[in-house]
């Protein structure tokens, strides 16, 4: 006993109540030392299904740094306090990018012992990896995956800390709208490109749904494949259509591509702006285009810039993995922090327990641009919302809503007049 | 839909597709010759991406004097994998070979994703910028220069095919195996050289794009399945097939995204894919050669 004491670091008071609770489960069960033992673990592992080969394996990759980052975060300040200052470990599964082989990678960490899950970057994925998930009855925290029906089929062991696709066009169309009023623009009507997967119909069919309740109107909808080689034709289709605004929506590599292309055929509208867009809220989509990647708008998931939290926690991520911490990262990063306040909160590794303490969220602290964050009935969290960024002198900024804003939004983007 | 736009689709698909047709021209020289569907083709278009990159970041070369180096090594490269993978199992049955290449294919991407990681890298050049305007037409120079060394690329391979003592054997090992070795062509060096320039081809095809194109492990998928449609529609083993094939799939796209719902568009070059095996399987330009 006085040898796990040492290793674990408890202090004098600590000790006694864990040797008090095992005085009483050894009166209780008679084989009260292992029990403690195994009650006690030093190490709690978190299982995390990620894309770390494939096509997407660029942002699989970042996500598991984000990840490391903010288990390691937690360990060095203490670990798990209530369980005797167990540390957390990193279980992970590699995705490929296909939900067939999430499916398997569920079960076998499930099997490895992981007391939670998190994952798994694309929504079709995530589907299946959840649902398995609730099968083995392990709670899921999804990292990142924008679709509503991940929180969307009354599952028990679903939690889910970003905004659901439904948040995210809400806020932006509304954000937008609120910019417009604000410059004393007429703009009206949007163009709106998006890739074909599940990712850019749903967001931009939200967008068209939300748009006259924000005095928006969609007029021209154009889906391309991320995997063309050349988008120049979609793009040509956006142009025709003369819209106010351009949204765009799409993954990075694809990305990339067609705002190159929108910027080559002379593109004028007075604004474009990304919906969750992969690629115009990433740092790298900066250090990929340059200078014509100026004043591009974009409704994303962010970090709360004002919070001091929040500069502590991208400095370090800069620190270590020598880059900025991508929008997408956030998530990975505020997962384990919200199953260690879970897990300190039940003070058990028990999963049942730890999904109940999981429904019971109220994170105040942290680096969203949110209130707290608290689980609905359906696991998602309830105060989820975006922010508009911009990209200004270089650097993506958030200009709205205000209360988070970094800078004033620059609306009507003059280059593209 | 006015004409100008239309105009631009048809440009911009002409340009794509010139860069499809040097793909395909080298997949369609190592299917010609040896009878091996090169599922390694895409890998290798990667690995002439990243020896550009590479020579751009480290060695401060300008992207197009890389091919320069990209020719060499992707020969290399290629003559490698005939002599030491393919060579020795030549005679076994097709479906070895072509899994054999699928194998290298894996190699090689997963072999890239573990050197380079799995970022997307730009190369940073002038050039990429710059666009030319006429009316309400853009053309981007990056692109016409992938499109003008498509062009010399595949006239440099047409003389030497049709020219040189060296293309005389590979068209004769390539047509007439047996008859070949009898009048002393040694048919499998052939082979090795033939597997050779299909490789410095992908290679070529990789650094011209480069400039425009991010480079990352699995980006040969993009363009090799569509030169696989290629190939098919000209005609399996035909130069000239797999050059205008190539233009064609490339403007077929493009237009079609104009008609068509967008995420239609590699619908169109598999439904020529299907068309053709089914009314003409030798391919447009199939038979000639």
């Amino acid at each position: 006993m006085s040898d796990v004491t040492k290793k674990t670091g408890q202090t004098r008071r600590e000790f006694l109540k864990t040797m008090a609770i095992a005085g009483g489960a050894a009166a209780a069960g008679g084989l009260g030392f292992p029990a403690v033992l195994r009650a006690q673990p030093k190490e709690i592992a978190i299982g995390q299904i990620h894309p770390l080969s494939g096509f997407l394996a660029f942002d699989g990759q970042e996500l598991a740094n984000g990840l490391k980052l903010a288990v390691d975060e937690i360990n060095a300040a203490g670990g798990i306090k209530s369980m005797g200052g167990a540390k957390l470990k990193i279980l992970t599964g590699d995705s490929e990018g296909k939900p067939q082989v999430a499916i398997r990678e569920v079960e076998r960490l499930y099997k490895a012992g992981a007391v939670a899950i998190t994952g798994c970057y694309q929504s079709s994925v995530t589907l299946v990896a959840t649902q398995i998930a609730e099968k083995f009855k392990v709670p899921f925290v999804v990292s990142v995956a924008v679709d509503d029906k991940v929180t969307g089929r009354d599952f028990k062991y679903t939690f889910r800390v970003q905004p659901n696709a439904r948040q995210m066009s809400r806020d932006t169309a509304q954000y937008l709208s609120e910019i417009i009023k604000a410059s004393n623009s007429n703009a009206k009507t949007i163009a709106y490109l998006h890739d074909d997967t599940a990712f850019g119909t749903s967001l931009s069919g939200h967008v068209k749904d939300f748009a006259p309740e924000y005095g928006l109107e969609v007029i021209e909808d154009v889906p391309y494949s991320p995997k063309s080689a050349d988008v120049t034709t979609e793009v040509g289709k956006i142009k025709a259509a003369g819209a106010d605004l351009v949204m765009d929506t799409g993954y990075f590599g694809d990305g990339v591509r067609v705002y190159k292309t929108m910027r080559d055929v002379r593109l004028q509208c007075q604004g474009i702006v990304g919906c969750g867009n992969g690629a115009f809220s990433h740092p790298k989509f900066i250090d990929e285009l340059g200078d014509i990647t100026e004043n591009v708008l974009d409704g994303n998931y962010r970090v709360n810039p004002l919070s001091q939290m929040t500069q502590k926690a991208l400095a370090h991520y800069k620190e270590v993995y020598g880059r900025e911490m991508g929008a997408s990262t956030v998530f990975a990063y505020v997962a384990p922090y919200v199953i260690a306040d879970a897990l300190e909160r039940a003070g058990t590794s028990d999963r049942a327990a730890l999904r109940d303490a999981l429904a019971a969220t109220n994170i105040t602290e942290h680096i969203l641009p949110q209130g707290p964050i608290v689980f609905d009935e359906s696991g998602q969290n309830k105060n989820a919302a975006a922010a508009m960024m911009q990209i200004r002198g270089g650097e993506i900024k958030v200009v709205w809503p205000k209360k988070y804003a970094q800078t004033d939004p620059l609306f009507p983007v003059p280059e593209l007049g | 839909m006015n004409a100008s736009f239309v105009l631009q689709s048809m440009i911009n698909g002409l340009l794509i597709g010139g860069v499809y047709s040097l793909v395909a021209i080298g997949l369609n020289m190592i299917f010609g010759v040896m009878k091996i569907i090169n599922f390694a083709h895409g890998s290798l278009m990667m690995v002439g991406m990243y020896v550009c990159y590479w020579a751009v970041r480290i060695g401060t070369v300008d992207p197009y004097l890389s091919i320069v180096l990209v020719i060499p090594l992707l020969f290399v490269l290629g003559a490698i994998l005939q002599r030491f993978l393919i060579n020795p199992i030549i005679d076994a049955p097709e479906h070895n070979q072509l899994l054999l290449t699928l194998g290298v294919s894996l190699f090689l991407e997963n072999l890239a994703l573990f050197l380079w990681s799995p970022d997307y890298r730009v190369l940073q050049t002038g050039y990429a910028s710059v666009n030319f305007y006429f009316g309400d037409i853009s053309l981007s120079l990056v692109r016409v220069l992938a499109f003008i060394i498509s062009m010399i690329g595949t006239v440099i391979l047409y003389l030497l095919l049709t020219k040189t003592d060296l293309g005389k054997a590979i068209r004769a090992a390539s047509e007439e195996p047996v008859g070949a070795m009898i009048v002393g062509v040694n048919v499998r060096r052939i082979y090795v050289v033939s597997f050779g320039i299909g490789a410095a081809c992908a290679g070529v095809a990789g650094a011209a794009v480069a400039p425009f194109f991010p480079v990352y492990p699995t980006v040969g998928g993009l363009f090799v399945i569509t030169a696989f449609v290629v190939v098919v529609l000209g005609g399996m083993g035909s130069f000239v097939g797999a050059y205008f094939g190539g233009l064609i799939i490339g403007m077929a796209e493009s237009m079609g995204a104009i008609f068509l719902p967008a995420s239609m568009k590699s619908l169109i070059s598999f439904v020529i894919f299907v068309l053709i095996l089914l009314f003409k399987p030798s391919g447009l330009f199939g038979g000639k050669s």
